[in-house]
């Protein structure tokens, strides 16, 4: 995996493949957000955010198991609600009749290791990324404010997860689909993220599952 | 009084034959163990499920049951000898004691159990009749085929499934049958028809066979049942339940996160039921004649249900079937495996 993405690594700003994912998802994260270890973090972030990156919200994943597709999906959760599975990099949103949409996500591979129902209470379009100070400090070069637009590496679309500084939203590396990149975040390709968000309102239930572990 | 007594006579003499004739036959499990190699049946050739290559090596969902079985019995899955088997002498080959496990697309009936004296031990994949159309993106579902002309092979029990679920939802079709599927899928292909409707792991199979695959869609129902799963005679309760719980236990481990790329993982694990099924508490393999270490090995070597699914006809495979009904009961789909315990 790591391999396949280095051709996206600014090759003049090696510090970039350090440090990464948890900003992605803690534009205004508050004190005490979880962060993963620092060990692990130099493990998992490979791939630095490419701010400036073009990624219009045309762009959807067309092919294989995370095109955004109905799917069989028997749930006793009302339509409407989303459920992430974290270890499938899916989320379907219910919509009964033993039926879900099925989205291909890309999800962290540290960070968000809570399992359990939270709910969307802000959702924005093309939002402005606002690196916090801890991001700043570790990579200078990078903007202190972004304002939404497809270069923005938050896309086309963002939807807040409750009680957690974290987020589902789009993405300008739409390659990311399918893997656990981010520190946490759920991101969908633009495309697909704008067709999720005419699914969503503020309140609705989003139910996040992991992986079981031994 | 001396009538009782004859008649009693020749209960108790039927019920010692009896006796005498279970503890002659030598069990399944000695016979293979006595073999060092498991008879499996399997298919002849069905994509995804049992195939063959050139240099005659044995692969698929079927096949991997079969090297399951083996790995629990033996730690070894190339412990298997390969009968291949059409549809019409699949069950006799078992009843006749040529293969010890049949592990061959076939649907779990009435008829088969209680007629043929066999027993299925477990359903490794539920299949059903579905309906494919090419691309027609406002069909989500198979209730808004109605008027809608369906292609069907003739002869089989397609048809007859099509003519309840139609009846039964208030909705008509125009009917075009072919004698095989080549013409169905010309016909789909020209025109003639809307959707093309045989069992959903067949559609998957021919959508491969299209001439743009990709603008085929595989509708999410299903309106039959055709639950496949391995079989075993029905005069070995032992046998059964070896066979019961290695399918029993690759679903298992799936649920529990034991696959074959943890192995070590889950033989260091503190939780009890994967120390359960590691065999490191509570010696089940010894209770069904095996060693402890059965169900674990079964996994290392095989991989567990999720990996054989994506492997051989989900999304590591040029089928890619989605998981659907075969998805666990804990994640939209209705595979639910009793517990370890």
């Amino acid at each position: 995996m790591l391999a396949s993405f280095t051709r996206f690594l600014p090759q003049s700003r090696p510090a970039l493949i350090a440090l990464a994912a948890i900003l992605w998802c803690a534009g205004s994260a508050p004190a005490g957000a979880q962060a993963a270890p620092e060990s692990a973090m130099r493990e998992t972030l490979a791939i630095g955010e490419e701010p400036g990156r073009v990624s219009t919200d045309e762009v959807v994943i067309d092919d294989g198991p995370y095109k955004r597709q109905l799917v069989f999906f028997r749930t006793n959760e009302a339509p409407g609600t989303f459920i992430i599975q974290t270890s499938e990099h899916f989320l379907y949103v219910v919509l009964g009749n033993n039926r879900a949409l099925r989205y291909g996500i890309g999800v962290g591979r540290q960070g968000f290791q809570w399992s359990g129902l939270v709910k969307i209470v802000k959702m924005a379009e093309w939002p402005d990324w606002t690196p916090p100070p801890e991001m700043i400090q570790r990579q200078p070069y990078l903007p202190r404010f972004m304002a939404g637009g497809p270069g923005n590496p938050l896309g086309a679309r963002a939807m807040y997860l409750g009680g957690t500084v974290y987020r589902i939203h789009g993405t300008n590396q739409p390659e990311t689909i399918g893997e656990n990149i981010s520190s946490g975040c759920f991101r969908l390709a633009n495309g697909d993220v704008v067709d999720l968000y005419s699914h969503a309102s503020v309140g609705t239930k989003v139910i996040i599952r992991q992986a079981p572990t031994l | 009084m001396p009538r009782l007594a004859k008649r009693l006579t020749l209960h108790l003499g039927a019920a010692l034959l009896a006796l005498l004739a279970t503890a002659a036959a030598a069990s399944t499990l000695d016979v293979v163990k006595q073999r060092g190699s498991l008879l499996c049946g399997v298919g002849q050739g069905l994509p995804g499920f049992s195939d063959r290559d050139a240099a005659g090596k044995w692969s698929g969902f079927d096949v991997d049951f079969c090297r399951a079985v083996a790995a629990a019995i033996f730690d070894d899955p190339n412990k298997v000898t390969y009968i291949p088997l059409n549809a019409a002498e699949r069950f006799d080959a078992l009843h006749a004691g040529k293969i010890d496990l049949l592990s061959r697309n076939s649907s779990w009936t009435f008829d088969r159990e209680a007629s043929l004296g066999l027993l299925f031990a477990a359903v490794t994949y539920h299949d059903g009749q579905g309906f494919m159309a090419l691309r027609k993106p406002e069909i989500t579902s198979a209730l808004e085929l109605d008027k809608a002309s369906i292609c069907v092979q003739k002869g089989t029990t397609s048809e007859l499934n099509l003519a309840d679920y139609f009846r039964a939802n208030s909705m008509t079709y125009t009917l075009h049958a072919y004698d095989t599927i080549a013409e169905v899928i010309k016909a789909l292909e020209g025109g003639a028809c809307d959707v093309f409707s045989t069992d959903q792991s067949g559609l998957y199979a021919e959508r491969g066979n299209l001439s743009q695959p990709n603008a085929a869609i595989i509708l999410p129902d299903i309106i039959s049942k055709e639950p496949l799963g391995p079989v075993v005679r029905a005069d070995d309760v032992a046998w059964f339940n070896i066979v019961k719980w290695v399918a029993f236990a690759l679903i298992n481990a799936e649920e529990l996160g034991i696959k074959s790329s943890n192995i070590d993982e889950a033989l260091a694990s503190t939780k009890p039921d994967a120390r359960r099924f590691t065999g490191a508490e509570g010696a089940f393999g010894a209770k069904l004649g095996l060693d402890n270490a059965w169900a674990i090995r079964a996994v290392k070597e095989v991989g567990n249900y999720s990996e054989i699914f994506e492997r051989n006809i989900g999304s590591g495979s040029k089928l890619a079937i989605p998981r659907g009904l075969n998805q666990l009961w804990s994640a939209g789909g209705i595979l639910y495996a009793p517990p370890l315990r």
